[in-house]
């Protein structure tokens, strides 16, 4: 090389470069060179075996049939989009992440298109669950690969209910008022997070307002509709559920407090995804024994719902090699592989996958099915209309949250039916 | 001093300096050398993201998209934003009393610190512990103490048969801010005392030997000699204070996350949760930088009074 070079005019020699250039990405790409690391960005699991399993197992068992070496990078709870966002205005950080709610669509352009092995993973795992495409299709493309639902749904104290009377857990949110106000008086107050959280509150309050008929957005994802003589309705339920069952303090909660209170034996009834039954069986037996798990109640409509809170895997445009990338989600969504990791978490992500629907891992404690059957009423925030940059900022701004809390303060509900509205007509304004 | 008188004098031998050498000793190109590195390092972590927030401020920038010139109408959009002038209230109201709060307090502090009395350096090195131990650490601890149902507080108002349930510390909209402020001086507290008392050493004892000679009572001294003396360090660290209670973050990060209802929500934090939990990253910048006019006109404000008399 050094001689040709030297012989070589100056238009030669960058010739020369620019074709041994292109002939090194032509050859690289033909031999595909395996990477020797990869990385897979996600949020500290409330369920430690969770994460231990895929550091121990999984990442080993990959490294042995492939040679590459998976670093699992966990980042503490609450902190991942703050990372998701770094990554992808850097361009640089890792290869694969974990992502929520309607970052697919947020991250769109930084994200890999997975159609082709989102089809794939599907077909072997027996179909996907219809309404999780509402959170990982953008535009018509997979731009994450669903893992599983974290589910919000009630939990309970079935000694505390029993002993007013109430044997199965009510079916409507107005007998879940009325158990709610007996159970009150025997001191055993319920305590829904009202506060500005991460999840505990839209995880009810979403679900509230739709089985009442209310909503944000109109599916056209422009109108503001959410000034409705339904929205009225859920408000005043919830001023009126907050008053007699609850205390002031959940108007300041956020997602730690319920699981604290209702392990303190303070309150009877939260709204909160497994951990809380999870923990209680390690480290309270006492309480584990008597926690009860049962789907969100249904609203005058005759309907529940349930908020969608799925983790789901998406690969960075920016990954260094995004076929080894695509090649290891693969894997990991086999059956044969992921079985294992939705095992070890008992069910706190419910699979989007039809084939596990039946899985054991349902059976191994009846009480989390709920939470299997709860995935087909379950919708992201600012459902019916279709996921947007203004809804990720209504949820930001708790423009929902905010509206039943300051009912529950004691602000009108006209009052904060408009506050709503005015920030909505705002956010959602054509740009 | 000539040669002559002392021939043993000491004469340097002349040296040969370079003209490099020569150069760099000049005291105006000597000055420039020692002030380039902190200028370059404050041009690269503070000014370019300075200018880039600025230039966030005026775009329409998605989070992960190329962003869209837009001019002033993210400014607009806050104004618009009845969120918005709630925050900037919170804020002046949180920043007003800590900052009261903690130079009354810290003063007082100082005052009780600079006498003498036994393990002196032992109790003054303890005074620093809120200082020290990191935000949200402290923080996390004061979750606890604020809990109705676990606070030493609440259990000792319960135990007295003084209040049933308690107040909730963190639920109120008035109690949540004003528990944020009392942890807040509880935390900046050291850093007005350790500082004012540091001035207060630089006192000189004769001052006040003197005021007490011409019949100056303990008031009068205080007034008169500590007080004068002292302005000019209460000027710095009340600045020092404004501006980190201004721009707070973490400690409303970790005990409300400006809940409940935006109660507690400041600059920063709503900045924040625009920005990254909601993904307009050009409004957030544009939140945060609504701080600066503010600020500036308070800092200014604050040392056009505070200005110690030249003379």
């Amino acid at each position: 090389m050094a001689n040709i070079i030297r012989a070589a005019s100056r238009r030669d020699v960058l010739s020369i470069t620019a074709i041994s250039a292109m002939g090194g990405l032509l050859g690289a790409a033909r031999a595909h060179a395996a990477p020797k690391s990869m990385t897979l960005m996600h949020e500290s699991s409330f369920i430690p075996p969770y994460d231990a399993y895929m550091k121990t197992t999984l990442a080993q068992a990959y490294e042995k049939a492939t040679g590459i070496k998976i670093n699992y990078d966990t980042v503490s709870v609450g902190s991942l989009q703050t990372r998701v966002t770094t990554a992808a205005e850097t361009g640089s950080g890792p290869d694969l992440t974990c992502v929520a709610f309607n970052w697919p669509y947020l991250f769109d352009e930084k994200l890999v298109d997975l159609s082709d092995i989102a089809e794939e993973i599907g077909k072997k795992g027996g179909g996907w669950h219809e309404n999780i495409k509402e959170a990982v299709v953008v535009n018509g493309k997979w731009k994450a690969i669903p893992f599983g639902n974290i589910g919000q749904l009630m939990n309970y104290r079935i000694d505390w209910f029993n002993e007013v009377g109430v044997k199965d857990f009510p079916e409507t949110w107005d007998e879940l008022l009325e158990a709610g106000i007996k159970l009150k008086k025997n001191d055993h107050p319920f305590g829904f997070e009202l506060g500005h959280g991460f999840g505990d509150n839209h995880g009810w309050l979403y679900p509230l307002l739709w089985s009442f008929g209310g909503r944000e957005v109109d599916t056209d994802g422009k109108t503001v509709a959410i000034d409705s003589a339904e929205t009225a309705r859920a408000v005043d339920f919830c001023r009126n559920f907050y008053e007699k069952t609850m205390f002031e303090d959940v108007l300041g909660w956020t997602d730690v407090s319920n699981n604290k209170a209702f392990l303190a034996e303070q309150i009877s009834c939260t709204n909160n995804a497994e951990s809380i039954l999870f923990v209680a069986k390690k480290d309270f037996p006492d309480i584990g024994k008597v926690t009860g798990q049962a789907q969100n109640p249904k609203g005058p409509t005759g309907q529940r719902f349930h908020i969608l809170n799925p983790w789901s895997h998406s690969v960075f445009t920016y990954a260094q090699d995004v076929k080894a990338a695509k090649d290891f989600l693969v894997w990991l969504m086999d059956p044969k592989q992921v079985a294992g990791w939705y095992d070890v978490a008992v069910s706190y992500y419910a699979p989007f996958l039809n084939m596990f629907d039946q899985s054991p891992m349902w059976t191994a404690e009846p009480r989390n099915l709920p939470y299997r059957d709860s995935l087909a009423t379950s919708h992201l925030p600012g459902w019916p209309a279709p996921i947007s940059r203004p809804q990720s900022e209504s949820v930001a701004k708790y423009v929902v949250v905010d509206m039943f809390a300051k009912a529950c303060a004691g602000k009108s509900t006209k009052e904060v039916i408009a506050d709503a509205k005015a920030q909505l007509t705002q956010i959602f304004k054509p740009a | 001093m000539s040669s002559t008188t002392l021939p043993a004098v000491y004469v340097p031998k002349p040296r040969r300096i370079s003209g490099v050498r020569r150069w760099t000793e000049r005291e105006d190109v000597f000055s420039w050398l020692m002030i380039i590195p902190p200028v370059v390092f404050l041009l690269l972590l503070v000014g370019y993201p300075f200018v880039y927030g600025i230039w966030l401020s005026l775009e329409n920038r998605p989070v992960a998209q190329a962003g869209k010139f837009v001019g002033l109408a993210n400014f607009i959009a806050d104004f618009h934003d009845p969120v918005f002038w709630q925050v900037v209230q919170n804020t002046f109201v949180y920043t007003f009393f800590a900052t009261v709060l903690k130079m009354v307090g810290g003063l007082g502090l100082a005052l009780v610190m600079n006498q003498d009395f036994r393990f002196k350096n032992t109790i003054r090195a303890l005074m620093l512990l809120p200082f020290i131990v990191p935000t949200v650490l402290s923080t996390i601890a004061w979750m606890w103490i604020l809990d109705p149902a676990f606070a030493p507080v609440n259990w000792f108002l319960r135990w007295s048969g003084i209040a049933n349930p308690g107040p909730s510390w963190l639920g109120n909209p008035h109690l949540a801010m004003m528990s944020l402020i009392i942890v807040n001086v509880w935390r900046g507290l050291p850093f007005y005392g350790i500082t004012l008392m540091a001035g207060l050493q630089t006192i000189s004892p004769e001052l006040y030997e003197a005021a007490t000679i011409d019949g100056a009572s303990t008031w009068d001294r205080f007034v008169y000699v500590t007080l004068p003396l002292l302005k000019p360090v209460i000027f710095i660290v009340t600045m020092f204070s404004v501006i980190f209670t201004f721009a707070d973050f973490q400690l409303v990060y970790v005990l409300t996350r400006g809940g409940p209802a935006n109660a507690t929500h400041l600059f920063a934090t709503y900045a924040f949760d625009v920005a990254m939990g909601g993904g307009q990253l050009g409004m957030g910048a544009s939140i945060a930088l609504a701080m600066l006019p503010p600020l500036a006109l308070i800092i200014i404000a604050m040392s056009l009074y505070m200005k110690p008399n030249k003379s």
